[in-house]
């Protein structure tokens, strides 16, 4: 067996409905017209993605483009994820004594760092499979931030935590004890509070959890060098909640991540526009050209903000920037994802880690 | 819909529900209610939008008839142990406290009850006219509403237990709680709405007040056809997009249930400024 180079990753990252799905898809239009075997992973709800990538759905098995030699889509797919983390990590009985457990299915529900950790061991698998040669990454849109980057260090942070260790004592993991939470007065005084046994069972639970420690901390820390490696691009609109989470991004990524490598804006509006553009339409009624002037002077407004966000961040952040202008729909086929990236601006390959002459093998 | 007692705002993230919260906070204390407004997970968007650089857990005044805190979770337990629950006070709450934390972040609707408590107990305490809540977004919307019946659920009884039945009594008692549903007229925010619309339908936990339509464009008082035949340049590309705009506005309006409709604010504000905009639109009738 000959040994395969993992793929480069490119983490496309930012505040959801900013059109991260869209950016993803264009880029890895790109590297595959550049002759980069391609996949593209997303969770996208909508299934714009796969619309737009010419497929009539979108499994967890990568699938190739029509008509695209070096490009595939995939979705990741995050709903089983809590089950499937636990098969991997836990002996057969251990994971099923934890699917019946109700506070499994109640941190399953709800913590949504594993959501956020499944995709992060999906994209890892696809990494080290050495079938592509760049691996494009649609951030899951509800921990589109900083979550998905953190999530495997919380997963670790829930299973290792000392306080864990601290209720359910020394233990040694792989081997389950009985623990008697009975034993300490003070969970005593809680199970009082309680009105029941509760964290008894919390605890027996905890024990079983534990066990998977060594074999997720180990893939964790491997996601977290994936992390590291890859290429991060920020895609943001001039919105607030957009850019407070690109800002939010450029504080907490580094250490995780390092810095972003590039930001997108996406929704730009042209930047010439001005309200002391000249009307030439003689022969327009007055109230035509009254709502007219004040459309466009609206729209001038609201360009200018653009124009303030950008430079703002910019100054803020020193890194290249890239601009998307704001179309009329979002694209739904190829030749709209193509387009797309023909009318953006600063959007090049070489700033994503990605050289267009060196082709598929 | 000032009325009531407590309205719990959320809607898909990024849609503005900070900005209409407090807004609403502005608009009802303009009409001579004492109003108490709180962040729950992220309280930065609305201490911005109030004008503070953050909240505190102690309400604090922010404009005449404003308050505003921010739920802490940790002393948001605290104060459930002590305050409400009578907790005497010999009781080494540290430990205590150390060993509920876990439970806290395992257990089925605690960490919730504990949060989605603490705006409950404000109703009770009387204080305000009005308690309005930035309630955590519709993606984690139903764990934090549904806390008190899964609380019911697991604690077989005790004070907990009788606690969270009347959590449960007051968010579902139309007469006193509200949930007011944000969203903008985009593909993703409409689809989230209408799914939450439906388990709404299925689970009736809070009383629906409204879905608010936020960021509504005008509509341009020129046809399509006029704008066609305008000398190609930034009037007409301007009135082009607009149009393309607004229709698509239209579409995903037409899918969701009539209600209130706030205006898109074109060009730079400051979140106090959107604020203060959007409370002058909802006085508008």
């Amino acid at each position: 067996m000959t040994p395969r180079n993992p793929a480069h990753a490119v983490l496309v990252a930012g505040a959801g409905g900013v059109g991260k799905t869209t950016v993803s898809a264009a880029l890895a239009v790109a590297a595959a017209r550049a002759g980069r075997r391609t996949l593209v992973v997303t969770v996208d709800p909508a299934l714009r993605l796969a619309d737009a990538l010419g497929l009539t759905e979108l499994g967890n098995q990568p699938t190739r483009v029509p008509g695209q030699p070096h490009l595939w889509g995939a979705m990741l797919d995050v709903t089983a994820s809590w089950e499937a983390i636990v098969r991997r990590h836990a002996a057969v009985d251990v994971a099923d004594r934890l699917e019946e457990n109700p506070f499994f299915r109640a941190i399953a529900d709800r913590f949504p760092a594993a959501q956020a950790y499944a995709a992060g061991e999906q994209m890892a698998e696809f990494i080290e499979s050495g079938a592509w040669d760049l691996l494009v990454v649609d951030t899951p849109p509800a921990v589109g931030g900083i979550e998905f980057f953190l999530a495997p260090r919380r997963m670790r942070d829930l299973i290792g935590s000392r306080l864990l260790r601290w209720l359910t004592g020394a233990h040694i993991p792989g081997r389950r004890t009985v623990y008697r939470v009975t034993a300490r007065p003070v969970l005593r005084l809680a199970d009082t509070v309680l009105g029941g046994p509760l964290l008894e069972e919390i605890a027996e639970f905890l024990l079983d959890l534990r066990t998977l420690y060594d074999g997720l901390s180990h893939r964790a820390r491997s996601i977290e060098r994936h992390f590291r490696m890859a290429t991060t691009v920020v895609v943001t609109t001039a919105q607030p909640t957009p850019l407070r989470e690109t800002r939010r991004l450029f504080s907490e990524l580094p250490p995780l991540a390092g810095r972003p490598d590039l930001v997108v804006f996406n929704r730009t509006l042209p930047d010439e526009w001005s309200a002391r553009s000249r009307l030439r339409s003689p022969g327009l009624e007055e109230a035509a050209r009254a709502a007219l002037r004040h459309n466009l002077e609206r729209w001038a407004a609201e360009s200018g903000r653009q124009r303030d966000a950008r430079h703002d961040l910019a100054a803020r952040l020193g890194v290249p920037m890239a601009s998307i202008p704001w179309l009329q729909e979002a694209p739904t086929s190829l030749a709209g994802l193509v387009g797309l990236l023909e009318a953006a601006a600063g959007l090049h390959l070489d700033l994503l880690g990605v050289t267009g002459d060196s082709p598929a093998a | 819909m000032l009325d009531r007692k407590l309205l719990l705002i959320s809607g898909k993230g990024g849609v503005g529900s900070s900005a209409v919260t407090a807004s609403l906070a502005l608009a009802a204390a303009r009409s001579g209610r004492s109003v108490l407004a709180m962040g729950m997970l992220d309280a930065l968007g609305l201490a911005d939008h109030l004008g503070v650089d953050d909240l505190d857990y102690e309400a604090r005044q922010v404009a005449p008839g404003v308050f505003t805190l921010a739920v802490d979770r940790a002393r948001a337990l605290d104060e459930y142990l002590r305050v409400q629950l009578r907790l005497p006070r010999p009781t080494p709450t540290r430990q205590l406290a150390r060993a509920l934390n876990v439970l806290v972040d395992t257990a089925p609707g605690v960490r919730e009850i504990i949060s989605i408590g603490k705006p409950v107990y404000e109703v009770w305490s009387g204080r305000y006219d009005l308690v309005l809540v930035d309630a955590p977004p519709l993606g984690q919307l139903f764990s934090y509403l549904r806390a008190p019946a899964t609380i019911a659920d697991l604690v077989p009884a005790g004070s907990i237990r009788e606690q969270a039945g009347r959590m449960e009594e007051l968010l579902a008692d139309p007469a006193a709680s509200g949930l007011l549903l944000v969203t903008t007229p985009e593909e993703l925010p409409v689809v989230e709405t209408e799914s939450a619309l439906a388990q709404l339908t299925r689970e009736p936990v809070i009383d629906l007040v409204a879905v608010v339509a936020n960021r509504i464009l005008p509509e341009l008082a020129v046809s399509a056809a006029l704008v066609a035949g305008l000398p190609p340049g930034p009037h007409r590309r301007a009135a082009e997009l607009h149009q393309a705009l607004w229709s698509s506005q239209r579409r995903w309006l037409d899918a969701l249930p009539p209600g209130p409709r706030l205006p898109y604010l074109f060009g730079s504000h400051s979140p106090e400024e959107v604020a203060t905009l959007l409370a002058a639109a909802w006085e508008q009738p």
